[in-house]
């Protein structure tokens, strides 16, 4: 990979990073009454301690620039101020303590669906007609057109509330602690239905996507040619198609990063998994800015931190794309 | 070179799965004890574990569980020793005494100097105009008409108050260490973190809290009271009603407050399990923008859309358009009273029913109406006595998932009379902003709406509900910018007195209000609760028509006991007699009870639909796909 | 001059004669794609379902006209049961498909003005112009939409201000429209724009060059018809995730709780709590429909890209 094809790629993210700290500020900031709105929670509230507050987040001082280079600053130290929500917590301690759940329930998710929706993707694709093919890429159509949420709700109806094999929502049951293998057990208990609802949704992406690209690549020369040098079937697949219609997936899969955390935000309030969803949504309904700041700012470098690594592997596996 | 590729590609899921397997370790609960835990369930998430932060039932829950008041309250909500043990009222002053070797949660000894040290935080900010934090804990002492407090020696506090009244013993404020707050002032305090573990009197003490999920608080090795059988308690959050529920009938919680209607109905027939009616101690009410009624002010940009909402005749010819038993049963399910006067029926002979009550009827309404000038024009709509036809803004919070639901009825109903409703849901802060006049000092305080429909929540004392319609409560409290010098004074008048002098007082000011129908309060709702009762016994009404929990301060905590330990049922039912006669008198009138056998039925009917659907949409697609794919395979060949 | 205006009249004729053509064969290869017909039988129902709700079901059931009891099961009277309120779910669910397609429908429209526009634009302006208008469709590809979506509705609401009504539509669906828009125009324009490169190379436009036409004119009457197909196929595609942004949007709780979409149905049997007292009828409609229709859509779209879209053969 040539050190111009980095940088280039490096640059952009860079670019579009420092946008979305811009984005950032001025979705919130130019907001009609907010933030100091937060202060009128309390109708008693004197104009004294209005002023005091103001000062002590910053409104009094002019938008441009003193506010922009301040936020700029704390942004950089990575400090996103205070909560408006939970008071007395910053907004770094509000999200850090959500991002594991979020981190287990999207990896996990991740993991699985790229597995069982590569292996149905590619297995439809190569045997075209076949019964593979046909329930797979059906099911895989109707999960596609599913929110996540809908596909939650009938698993909580279903397998926990009516059948009690899973609990309905949350992640540990506090207080039965029982060591940490137990700890592990009751953790897999809460995380399954959450788990299988965010698979199910990617499931269904990643093998329409997966079909196609075997489609594709199955049709080329040396495809043809490694059958026609009478390699089995099973092996031309594994060992020829499957690596190259990979490589594609892995720009898709990062793309839809973004996606499955959208995903993932429905599924965690279907099953009040206590990630960054649900945190969108109480900060969200109590319109905690800094904390919806914060959020929005981890996922957006989150994503842009994914596609450059989809770039960049994507350049080492595929010599074209040295620029 | 293809199988290089190979490699790299399995490496690249390799690495997928080391993260993935790394993680449940780090996430993990690692601690191995067995404590007896109490888990009580709300759906009302935590917004500070600061006492001067929180403007939430599930907050002052919270730190009343870690802090002591002065005074407690008992089942009767009637006073009880809390952070004092006795006292004695004088003729300009209450004396508090101390209780004689009580120790906080640390060890270090807890005295006067605490209690006088927290007093005068709210003392200080009401001398600087100012408030604590949020401002709702330090309005106690001045409406108790505290002026002063000195502590003398160190079992002894003395309140001077200007009036001779109880509300000196319902003052919300939490006695905090000295020790470790003393660096604090007024100004600070509502800063501090306030995070676990917490340094308190109160039977438990904060250990952690994990915000969207939890607080769990631990045992209190020095309170100075008996200790329930809990060793922890956890207050843990649910994101709807629905999972709080689930989890309270599998047994994961012991306590769900704020259950709906048809979710109660459905735990009646559960085994092992409570279920509370409690009259709440507040109303819903539809609060008509009265801006400019007294005054002639008006708000550029602002304020009432119609000067008919000024007429308090418009507004008493409004009330008769609204049936309340109907939104009562449909709304409510039937658990709760209809609404009529401003102190809840919940604090008993205090509360009257108005003289000259309003009945539903629309033609009646509309005769009102044309009767007050307000006729209707060609197209069947409503004109003011400008000649504009009357469309009415209808605002109201997005907490509670009922107001929508009545909002539907009282556009249908106000439509029937030719007025427009155009109804909006904004989210508490927002509205709080536009509800608010320019007196309140914002830019964007506008008091642009016309009705809002939302509630207020009272203390045992009905001072805090009667504030609300005073003339200095406009840009402030008032949502209805109502003001009379007449009701004021009568306000000056009540707060002085007590007993039945006090209720003739309260009798005339609740027909005040209700006759110039400055709010039509549409019912006075209900706390929903529902407990377990086979680990956990003990657990009362407060008060008696009440709910255990969530309610005033923490007694019950420190009454429960163990369910399994006890031989007879005797004591359990006894402990669960008391709801059955507190329970809502009101039938829930149209509710199909969907209780546990028609559940089952239906998820078995679920089941079979769903199958079948998955199984005909899989089919036709498969069957499709079949045709194109024979039809590609036809060009290819 | 008449006989040149005759001529080109001919040649308009003539050129309508071979669109004309072109459509019928096109009709014909899509009336053989199975999937595409089915999906395209079952929209033409919602559709009529969303123009005519009250020819079907009657008024929307209001919460005092409400002829049911609250949580009644599927009956005789009520076939898919009722609601909380004791409204009628039929009746709910064919009224929430005009709201629902109505959203769908107009974020598409806006999500395609500025799409194609931006594509068309870009793609033959080139230059610094184009490279400036693909950093900023980059930026927005990047961004996780709906996350976006989920912060700019309430901000936007805040800003406009619930109580305004614009084209007769209450704000906060208009936002939901508008945010929609925002966050999907970027790859609409990414597909015209690659498609107008490669059109601006061709003869004919050279040739309308040469006579003289100006570039408003040769983007309007020379390339925006050649791309008309691939406008279509995406608003499609664009359609059917038009709907899933909006359900879910409103299950969050973001939608109209006064108009209801099947996203707000749902949220609303979440709210009360439908799921955990069994009331299965009331989340299985518009669940059922929600699923049926971004199904459908994105069939009549995957087989409209087939047969129109010159460079794919097999997308998806």
């Amino acid at each position: 990979m040539s050190g111009h094809f980095l940088g280039r790629k490096l640059g952009q993210a860079a670019v579009t990073i420092v946008a979305i700290v811009l984005l950032n500020f001025v979705l919130f900031r130019l907001m009609p009454g907010s933030p100091d709105r937060i202060l009128l929670r309390n109708p008693n509230a004197t104009p004294e301690a209005i002023a005091a507050i103001r000062e002590r987040w910053g409104l009094d001082k002019p938008l441009f620039p003193d506010q922009l280079v301040d936020y700029i600053a704390a942004t950089a130290r990575f400090d996103l101020g205070d909560s408006f929500k939970f008071r007395g917590q910053t907004v770094g301690d509000v999200i850090l303590d959500r991002v594991g759940p979020t981190v287990l329930l999207v990896g996990l998710g991740e993991l699985i669906s790229v597995i069982v929706g590569l292996a149905i993707g590619a297995y439809a694709g190569w045997k075209r007609g076949g019964v593979v093919d046909r329930v797979g890429s059906s099911v895989s159509l109707v999960l596609y057109s599913m929110p996540y949420f809908v596909i939650g709700m009938p698993l909580i109806v279903i397998l926990a509330a009516g059948l009690g094999w899973f609990p309905t929502s949350g992640m540990q049951d506090v207080g039965a602690e029982t060591g940490f293998v137990g700890g592990l057990v009751d953790l897999a208990r809460h995380l399954a239905l959450p788990l299988l609802t965010v698979s199910l949704g990617l499931i269904g992406q990643y093998s329409i996507l997966m079909r196609s690209a075997i489609i594709e690549t199955r049709s080329e020369d040396y495809i043809t040619t490694a059958r026609a040098k009478g390699l089995p079937d099973g092996r031309v697949l594994r060992r020829h198609a499957f690596p190259n219609a990979l490589l594609p997936m892995v720009t898709l899969i990062a793309i839809n990063f973004g996606y499955v955390i959208a995903g993932a935000i429905t599924a965690e309030i279907v099953f009040s998994w206590p990630g960054l969803g649900t945190l969108t949504i109480t900060a969200l309904s109590a319109r905690d800015y800094p904390v919806l700041q914060g959020i929005f700012l981890l996922v957006a470098i989150s994503v842009v931190i994914a596609n450059l690594l989809a770039d960049l592997v994507y350049g080492v596996l595929d010599p074209r794309v040295r620029v | 070179m293809r199988s290089a590729r190979t490699v790299k590609a399995t490496r690249f899921a390799t690495l997928f799965a080391i993260a993935a397997l790394a993680l449940p370790a780090a996430v993990g609960p690692a601690v191995a004890k067995d404590p007896v835990i109490f888990t009580a369930g709300t759906t009302q998430d935590f917004d500070s574990s600061n006492p001067y932060q929180t403007a939430l039932v599930s907050g002052y829950e919270a730190f009343q569980l870690s802090f002591d008041l002065l005074v407690g309250f008992g089942l009767d909500t009637k006073p009880i020793p809390g952070f004092a043990d006795k006292w004695t009222r004088n003729p300009d002053n209450v004396t508090f005494h101390i209780r004689t070797g009580m120790k906080w949660s640390d060890g270090q000894p807890a005295d006067s100097a605490d209690a006088c040290f927290s007093w005068q935080l709210a003392l200080d900010a009401h001398a600087a105009n100012a408030n604590i934090g949020l401002g709702y804990l330090d309005t106690g002492v001045s409406d108790a008409g505290v002026t002063k407090v000195s502590c003398p020696d160190p079992e002894t506090m003395i309140a001077y108050t200007t009036d001779q009244s109880d509300r000196i013993y319902q003052v919300y404020l939490p006695i905090v260490p000295k020790h470790i707050y003393g660096k604090d002032t007024y100004k600070t305090i509502g800063d501090e973190a306030f995070n676990g573990p917490l340094v308190g009197t109160g039977p438990y003490q904060l250990a952690e809290w994990k915000t969207g999920q939890f607080m769990r608080f631990t045992r209190n090795p020095n309170y100075w009271g008996t200790q329930g059988f809990a060793d922890e308690i956890v207050l843990q959050i649910f994101s709807s009603s629905d999972t709080m529920v689930q989890a309270l009938k599998a047994g994961d919680l012991q306590y769900a407050h704020g259950v709906n209607a048809e979710q109660l109905n459905a735990l009646k027939t559960a085994p092992n399990i409570q279920t509370v009616v409690g009259a709440a101690n507040g109303w819903s009410q539809l609060a008509f923008n009265e801006y400019g009624a007294e005054t002639g002010k008006t708000i550029p940009g602002g304020g009432p859309s119609t000067k008919a909402l000024l007429d308090p005749k418009f507004r008493d010819a409004l009330g008769y358009a609204v049936d309340k038993k109907l939104l009562l049963d449909r709304v409510l399910g039937g658990y709760g009273d209809v609404g009529s006067t401003i102190v809840p029926p919940v604090l008993g002979d205090m509360h009257v029913e108005p003289d000259q009550p309003r009945t539903f009827d629309i033609e009646l309404a509309k005769q009102k109406l044309d009767a007050a000038g307000y006729p209707l024009d060609a197209n069947g709509k409503r004109l003011d006595k400008e000649g504009k036809p009357i469309v009415l803004r209808l605002v109201m919070p997005d907490s509670d998932a009922n107001y929508p639901k009545a909002a539907q009825f009282i556009k249908d109903w106000y439509g029937q009379l030719g007025i427009e409703v155009q109804a909006n849901v904004y989210d508490s802060n927002t509205l709080t902003d536009l509800l608010l006049p320019p007196e309140a000092g914002g830019k964007t305080n506008l008091a642009k709406y016309d009705i809002e429909l939302w509630g207020w929540a009272g203390n045992p004392d009905p001072n805090g509900l009667l504030d609300i319609f005073k003339c200095d409560e406009i840009g402030s409290l008032s949502d209805s910018n109502f003001c009379d010098p007449a009701y004021d004074a009568l306000y000056t008048q009540e707060s002085a007195l007590s007993g039945d002098a006090r209720n003739a007082v309260l009798k005339t000011m609740q027909n005040m209000i209700y006759g110039l129908a400055v709010y039509d309060i549409l019912y006075y709702d209900s706390n929903l609760d529902a407990y377990r009762t086979d680990k956990f016994t003990g657990l009362q009404n407060m008060p008696a028509n009440g709910t255990p929990l969530f309610s005033y301060g923490t007694f019950n905590y420190t009454q429960l006991k163990d369910a399994t330990a006890v031989p007879t049922p005797g004591p359990s039912s006894a402990a669960t007699a008391a709801p059955g006669t507190s329970s809502a008198p009101a039938t829930p009138a149209t509710s199909a009870t969907p209780g546990d056998t028609s559940s089952g039925g239906s998820n078995t009917t679920l089941l079979i639909v769903l199958l079948v659907v998955v199984i005909l949409v899989v089919l036709l697609a498969w069957w499709y796909r079949g045709r194109r794919k024979s039809a590609a395979a036809d060009e290819e060949g | 001059m008449s006989a040149v205006a005759a001529g080109t009249a001919s040649l308009r004729a003539q050129r309508w004669r071979i669109r004309l053509a072109g459509m019928r064969s096109f009709a014909s290869r899509y009336a053989r794609r199975a999937d595409g017909m089915v999906g395209l039988i079952v929209l033409v129902l919602f559709g009529v379902l969303a123009l005519f709700p009250e020819l079907f079901v009657g008024p929307l059931e209001t919460a005092t006209t409400a002829t049911g009891n609250a949580f009644d099961p599927p009956s005789a009277a009520h076939v898919f049961g009722a609601d909380d309120l004791g409204r009628d779910m039929l009746n709910l669910t064919v009224h929430g498909a005009r709201i629902s397609m109505t959203i769908g429908l107009m974020a598409t429209v806006i999500t395609l003005v500025f799409g194609v526009a931006i594509g068309l634009i870009s793609g033959y302006a080139g230059g610094k112009l184009d490279n400036a208008l693909m950093r900023i469709s980059d930026f927005f590809l990047v961004l996780p939409t709906f996350v976006l979506a989920l912060i700019l509705a309430p901000v936007l609401i805040d800003i406009v201000g619930v109580d305004v009504q614009i084209l007769g539509i209450r704000a906060t669906l208009m936002v939901i429209i508008v945010v929609i828009g925002i966050t999907s125009w970027a790859a609409t324009a990414r597909i015209i724009r690659s498609q107008v490169l490669s059109l601006k190379e061709r003869m004919f436009v050279d040739r309308a060059r040469v006579i003289g036409a100006g570039p408003g004119r040769i983007i309007m009457g020379h390339i925006l018809p050649n791309v008309v197909n691939l406008i279509v196929a995406n608003a499609v595609l664009t359609f059917a995730s038009a709907v899933l942004t909006e359900t879910t949007l409103s299950f969050i709780g973001l939608g109209d709780p006064f108009q209801p979409s099947w996203g707000q149905i749902l949220n609303s049997a979440q709210e009360s709590g439908a799921p955990g007292l069994g009331a299965w009828w009331v989340i299985a409609p518009p669940a059922a429909c929600v699923v049926l229709v971004v199904l459908c859509f994105t069939l009549v779209g995957n087989a409209l890209d087939d047969l129109l879209n010159p460079k794919s053969q097999v997308r998806r």
